[in-house]
């Protein structure tokens, strides 16, 4: 823990300036050496961040996939590495780099060595009061995560075989094949916090919001439904003098009108929309109103498409789903309803390394244009000459923009002969079964987000893996995933993931649409802080400081 | 009266038993199964029958029905199927917020219609009565929820200034916690008022042509005595048959304003229920719904005596 700063005295004598002056100066001088950043990065303590936040379903992450619980829970876990964090990063790069882990080696393709920091504690309450986390905590989570039934994002460490104690300090991954993504699945804000054997014992699984106990930058102290859960900083969080914040107020905010008016009138701290954003449709009016607030622009990870029953008919016929793709206007969903944002291929275009353009996606990029005729004539090769009626299922789930982009995909669908009912499930309906895979015709939403290009591909495309929506079995796709994930070298490696995306370009077992733009936006009293499509709230909050 | 309380009281349990049978048999007829949005999203139970097994939800209806309405009637309404919490629990953090809420919007309601009711009569034809009729219209035909997302969005525009949107409790700053009421109450109250208004007028000008009102005005009895003793309280029995009406409306409003104004009320509470199927909390809140508004009635009938007293039970 690091020390509060001395507050400055309410009155200013002349001396006091002096002393100001003179220790500036001094300060100044030797910045160069004593700290290569600027002068304004010295954080200040305290304060309690207001944002917008999410009303988790439960707070166990081995038994879901919902974001809401991701989100809520970075707040209070570990990983044994994350995403880097701060105003130096870069919207859409996901740096990885130590958390619970110092250091890692690999003695061998199919094994990593993690080396825990030391005196690590839990926070200093029953059962756990305080004892130190160690090795067994590491091999406790992942066995878990390999082998709770309910996990839904098992598939992330499909190639892991075993993790083994090595000491009370080092954990052993060992692989069932080489696999090069495993530092990136480790960091990804999702499912693979480090958790206390003490709170599954006690209480059968983590579902309540008692569990949410770790060795996270924050400690949950009050969980109100449906209004607010409450973070406070955690006194034993391992990284000295972090996080500056005295707490955050992660605030459920169900209405946009009020979101919106609530960050106008500084009761929030950053971007009442998803990804602490600003809607683009709000987005001229706050600059115009608001120019002292800070704004970055991003392009999402998360890919929005039409996935369909492949394995079934009409949708087991390329020429159909490349009808399909034809019947869309990317563009014009974009316009009209996000207002900015890019047509995608397979990974979200905000992954800015791993996600080619369109015009980079080869013989697989005319499937891109907008072509009714082309459709229709597609269809009717098919055996559909009098185009074909189906089901198209969505959720109201991800808010009013995204249902009336389903509502104009539609449309656009029936212009192409494609006549598909809209069916609208609830949201925990929708990613408890139609997310899954189980539903009939075809189904609309967004459906990958990507902080590596790996989970986004291997879920999506491997037969029998509960990620894979559209039931896709092509050999082809399968072996060029295997190749990636031993395919040390970088270059060859982007180049495979390249290739993957323009076979499934030709392919369009998944018509994918668009990555919208998103604004982050942030008081500018909010300092170290930059934007990131990243369920990773958490570790942002713990860098950021207020400087109010 | 003691035999007329008693009389409505059996009224009463009838319509809670009624109500009782609705509320328990409606939710389940929603489209969409809980056990399978348990099973498959958080992995509840081993399979479908077993988390139904666990959930008791295998029995027959009527056995199950019989069994909340014993435990009902012992004082307890069972626990959220999704977060064990029990119902009676949460509903005791959540129904005060929503009784402040209804009865804040009750206050201000008849507050504005009384006054310009009164007004809008003893003016009969003037620019004063045009205005509050005007008004009147306005109040009902314009939503309320799109009052209230005005009310957020302007002041916000012009002044940087909006509601609160983190709910305060009492004990932790009280003028804060009533004043983040004000705004909602006074909004859901004007809609309500709007009705009250209408009917204080028609009935108020209607009694002021009484023959008993035209002798104390010869009598050179003052306006004020003609108009608040002799006149209001013999016009008041509907409007205070419309009140009781108007309170059920008033509760249901608070769905709409508790989420737009972020407080935690039964509204919330239900919808969310409602989405989740989670049936002990969707009965649980409906029944107090149902029994606030019976008993509420109940009182209703009552005042029928104090404001006119040749009226006998």
């Amino acid at each position: 823990m690091g020390t509060a700063h001395p507050r400055l005295s309410p009155r200013l004598t002349r001396r006091d300036l002096l002393k100001a002056g003179l220790a500036a100066g001094a300060t100044l001088s030797a910045e160069p050496v004593l700290a290569p950043g600027r002068l304004w990065a010295q954080p200040k303590r305290g304060g309690i961040l207001r944002v917008r936040g999410y009303d988790p379903p439960h707070f166990d992450p081995h038994q879901t996939l919902n974001f809401k619980t991701n989100n809520t829970l970075s707040f209070v876990y570990s990983k044994l590495v994350r995403h880097k964090v701060g105003a130096g990063v870069t919207p859409g790069t996901f740096t990885v780099e130590p958390d619970l882990a110092e250091r890692w080696e690999e003695p061998d393709d199919t094994t990593v060595v993690f080396h825990l920091r030391k005196g690590v504690r839990w926070p200093n309450k029953p059962p756990l009061n305080g004892r130190e986390l160690i090795a067994e905590d590491v091999k406790f989570t992942y066995d878990r995560f390999l082998t709770e039934k309910a996990n839904p994002l098992k598939f992330m460490l499909d190639p892991v075989d075993r993790v083994e104690v090595v000491d009370r300090y080092t954990v052993k991954f060992r692989l069932k094949e080489p696999f090069v993504w495993l530092l990136n699945m480790l960091a990804n804000p999702t499912g693979t916090w480090i958790v206390a054997r003490e709170m599954v014992e006690k209480y059968g699984d983590l579902k309540r919001a008692e569990t949410a106990v770790g060795t996270g930058p924050f400690i949950l102290e009050r969980y109100e439904p449906n209004v607010k859960t409450v973070f406070r900083r955690n006194p034993d969080y391992f990284r000295p003098g972090l996080p500056s914040v005295d707490g955050v107020d992660w605030l459920v905010m169900e209405d946009e009108a009020a979101q919106l008016a609530a960050y106008r009138s500084g009761q929030i701290d950053c971007g009442p929309w998803h990804q602490w954003a600003v809607r683009q449709q709000d987005l001229a009016a706050l600059k115009k109103s608001h120019p002292q607030l800070a704004y970055q622009d991003f392009l999402s990870n998360v890919t929005t498409g039409i996935y369909m029953r492949t394995d079934k008919p009409p949708f087991n016929d390329v020429r159909v789903r490349r009808a399909i793709s034809h019947a869309v206007d990317r563009r014009a969903i974009i316009e009209a309803v996000f207002l900015r944002g890019e047509p995608t291929p397979a990974i979200g275009r905000g992954l800015t390394e791993w996600s080619p353009r369109i015009d980079q996606l080869g013989p697989g990029a005319q499937y891109y244009r907008h072509d009714p005729k082309e459709a229709r004539r597609l269809l009717a090769e098919a055996g559909f000459p009098q185009g074909l009626k189906t089901t198209l299922t969505v959720t109201g789930g991800y808010g009013s923009d995204v249902l009336d982009s389903f509502q104009l995909t539609q449309r656009q669908l029936k212009e192409s002969g494609i006549e598909a009912e809209l069916k609208v499930q609830e949201y925990g309906a929708y990613i408890a079964t139609t997310f899954l895979g189980k539903y009939e015709g075809m189904a609309l939403g967004p459906f990958s987000i990507a902080w590596e290009p790996h989970t986004a591909l291997y879920g999506m495309y491997t037969p029998e893996q509960s990620r894979n929506s559209g039931h896709v079995a092509d050999a082809k796709i399968v072996s060029m995933l295997k190749q990636q994930m031993r395919t040390k070298e970088l270059e060859a490696r982007r180049k495979l993931i390249f290739d993957i995306q323009r076979y499934a370009a030709e392919q369009q077992y998944y018509v994918y649409l668009y990555s919208a733009m998103f604004t982050g936006s942030w008081q500018s009293s909010v300092k170290n802080y930059a934007p990131n499509p990243s369920f990773d709230y958490g570790n942002r909050a713990a860098a950021l400081w207020l400087d109010r | 009266m003691r035999k007329y309380v008693l009389r409505r009281l059996l009224i009463a349990t009838s319509s809670l038993f009624l109500a009782s049978l609705v509320v328990f048999s409606l939710p389940r007829m929603i489209p969409g199964d809980v056990v399978q949005l348990m099973l498959e999203e958080r992995a509840y139970g081993k399979d479908l029958e077993d988390l139904r097994a666990k959930l008791g939800l295998n029995r027959p209806i009527h056995i199950q029905y019989f069994e909340w309405a014993g435990r009902v009637v012992r004082g307890e309404l069972g626990e959220s199927l999704w977060t064990k919490r029990p119902v009676l629990e949460e509903l005791g953090r959540r129904l005060p917020v929503s009784l402040k809420l209804g009865l804040l919007a009750l206050l201000f309601s008849v507050s504005i219609a009384l006054p310009i009711g009164i007004l809008a009569a003893i003016r009969q034809d003037s620019l004063a009565d045009y205005v509050a009729r005007s008004l009147a219209i306005v109040g009902l035909s314009v939503p309320g929820f799109w009052i209230a997302t005005m009310v957020i969005l302007l002041p916000s525009l012009w002044w940087n200034w909006s509601p609160p949107i983190q709910f305060t409790e009492f004990s932790v700053d009280p003028w804060a916690h009533v004043s983040q009421f004000i705004i909602p109450a006074f909004i859901l109250g004007i809609a309500s008022s709007a009705a009250i208004m209408r009917l204080t007028r028609a009935q108020l000008l209607e009694v002021l042509r009484q023959d008993y009102v035209r002798t104390a005005w010869a009598k050179g009895v003052r306006e004020s005595g003609v108009v608040l003793k002799h006149s209001l309280k013999n016009s008041l029995i509907p409007v205070i048959t419309v009140l009781g009406i108007q309170i059920a409306q008033i509760l249901g409003g608070t769905v709409i304003f508790e989420t737009i104004f972020g407080l935690p009320g039964m509204g919330r509470f239900l919808f969310d229920a409602i989405n989740q199927r989670d049936y002990p909390v969707i009965q649980g809140v409906n029944l107090v719904i149902v029994s606030v508004v019976v008993l509420m009635n109940l009182a209703v009938d009552a005042c029928y005596a104090y404001l006119d007293p040749r009226i006998r039970y």
